[in-house]
């Protein structure tokens, strides 16, 4: 069983929520219940993210939901100044890639303070609880006894 | 396949059109059709020579919906080979080009138009990003939070410092290099002095980015006439023809999920790989380039996948005067993206007329010396794409 993740309260809903299929249901739940969740092909093993129905490497149309590693290294980030209407309340906010150990890349909200000497540091992915649903993020990983900001 | 050429041009100076109010408004259509009949008055050639009509979507901030038949009949054209809309994101300009391009090598047509407008400047930006943000990434997983375009392009940016210890005035010596082009261009949108203070101490957009490493918000109108080489030839004018083009598309679509270096941009270096090789010409031949280069670290990747610089090595080179107009490799003497402006949908079509003035020695004080050949890029995504075109001087 892998380690949960650790939940960050938001404060109103989410500004563009995702739209969710029966095919990425299983994503969404599990996000819910504090797991970060993807498909792995059966035929070549190559994990996705976002969740695929086919392997884009092969095409196969077997696969199987695993869990991926919730901590990893920051390949690079961006503070966002000049925002969507949808998120100028939340501005400056910052997103950045994260490479999982073990993979795959991934895009996300970055929560906390994070700076271009964070480049490359350890990460560790996190559930983010709005009033209408979760999103994911991340956040330096850091001991625990160093509470993170709940403001990003 | 047959030669095409290009015979006339016109473009309006880019800025901010939609905005205008009163006397002083104007609508898409006047603006593309003015540009259309200035170019065919350069090509010398009358409307009902005109046989197709390839149009770049103008986005959707244009009012007009089917913009290309709209045009088309505005202009009062009849066209046999074909009249079509053409869409690929930031490619989308070189598309139209291309397509046009296409038209005439296949046959189809003897001159095909290659004609576009992009108007947003009325928009706000907030509004304009509210829709972009759904064109570069997956709508469910990445574009929730909020990415915005250019901001693509700013994890790059962080990452060609942090990779290659490259300094942050070195790369804003990119803004610095097209601003000075910029000020010699009289199509350009921003054509004051800038300083390297201006550039660092500009408010943030998407760290590590400022103001004026990103595009501001730009309307335009710009027209190309292709034609048969024969139909050039015969003209008895100066020309330009179209000596090869090249594609690639590396199947992802923004960020690959499988790692990999993001600062890589590989399709150009295929694209302008097979557009070289078909043309039996060299990188060394070419020059000068305009490249597709919203912020000022795509500039400086894009030279390094060309093989012009090392990894790492390209923000230098501006920093060097090496892409200036009078170095030896020189890059978007029009002032590129960031000074010459960017209506998005439009761009490229600058870029292939920047590179016509050019080649035809018509550049005035920011004119290359070496203007036998030049080499055209857009890009999608971030550089997901890319088309090239290699062009040659016909005097």
């Amino acid at each position: 069983m892998k380690q949960r993740l650790t939940e960050i309260r938001m404060q109103g809903a989410r500004p563009f929520p995702p739209r969710v299929s029966g095919f990425t249901l299983p994503f969404w739940r599990g996000l819910d219940e504090g797991r970060l969740l993807s498909t792995r092909c059966k035929a070549c093993g190559q994990k996705s993210f976002p969740p695929r129905n086919l392997c884009r490497a092969c095409w196969s149309t077997s696969l199987e939901w695993v869990d991926l590693n919730i901590t990893g290294r920051l390949y690079s980030f961006t503070r966002i100044h000049v925002a969507p209407q949808a998120f100028r309340s939340d501005a400056p906010y910052a997103i950045g890639m994260i490479d999982l150990e073990q993979g795959p890349r991934l895009m996300c909200r970055l929560i906390g303070e994070i700076r271009p000497e964070h480049m490359g540091a350890s990460m560790k992915m996190l559930v983010l609880r709005y009033d209408d649903g979760p999103l994911f993020g991340a956040s330096l990983d850091i001991p625990q006894n160093q509470a993170v900001s709940q403001t990003p | 396949m047959k030669s095409a050429a290009i015979l006339g041009y016109a473009a309006v100076p880019i800025g901010s059109y939609q905005r205008r109010t009163g006397d002083d408004a104007v609508l898409e259509h006047e603006l593309a059709s003015s540009v259309v009949r200035e170019a065919m008055t350069m090509a010398g050639l009358a409307k009902e020579d005109i046989e197709g009509v390839v149009v770049a979507h103008p986005g959707d901030h244009t009012r007009q919906g089917y913009f290309h038949t709209f045009l088309t009949a505005y202009l009062g054209i009849r066209a046999r080979a074909s009249v079509i809309q053409v869409l690929g994101n930031g490619m989308t300009g070189g598309h139209c080009f291309d397509q046009a391009i296409l038209q005439v090598a296949s046959g189809q047509a003897l001159c095909t138009l290659a004609v576009g407008a992009h108007f947003e400047t009325a928009i706000p930006t907030s509004a304009h990003l509210d829709y972009s943000i759904r064109l570069t990434g997956d709508v469910d997983f990445q574009s929730i939070f909020g990415a915005v375009p250019i901001a693509w392009y700013a994890m790059d940016a962080q990452r060609y410092l942090y990779e290659f210890g490259v300094s942050r005035a070195t790369l804003a010596s990119i803004a610095l290099k097209n601003r000075e082009h910029a000020m010699r261009n009289p199509l350009a949108q921003y054509r004051s002095a800038l300083s390297l203070e201006d550039v660092l101490n500009a408010r943030p957009i998407v760290e590590p980015l400022g103001l004026y490493e990103v595009p501001g918000r730009a309307d335009g109108a710009a027209a190309l006439v292709i034609v048969n080489e024969d139909l050039a030839r015969a003209s008895g004018r100066p020309y330009v023809l179209v000596r090869s083009r090249g594609f690639e598309h590396e199947g992802q679509h923004q960020l690959s999920d499988q790692g990999g270096s993001a600062l890589d941009y590989n399709t150009l270096r295929q694209a302008s790989h097979r557009a070289l090789l078909d043309a039996k010409l060299s990188l060394q031949d070419m020059g000068t380039f305009q490249l597709y280069a919203p912020c000022t670290v795509v500039e400086a990747l894009a030279s390094e996948a060309l093989g012009l610089f090392a990894p790492g090595r390209g923000a230098d080179a501006a920093r060097a005067g090496t892409t200036r107009f009078d170095g030896p490799s020189p890059i978007n003497t029009c002032g590129g993206c960031l000074s010459r402006g960017h209506p998005p949908e439009v761009s490229p079509l600058y870029d292939v007329i920047e590179a016509c003035t050019q080649l035809l020695g018509c550049a005035a004080e920011r004119q290359v010396s070496r203007h036998e050949f030049a080499l055209t890029a857009s890009e999608l995504g971030k550089y997901n794409a890319a088309l090239v075109h290699v062009l040659q001087a016909m005097q």
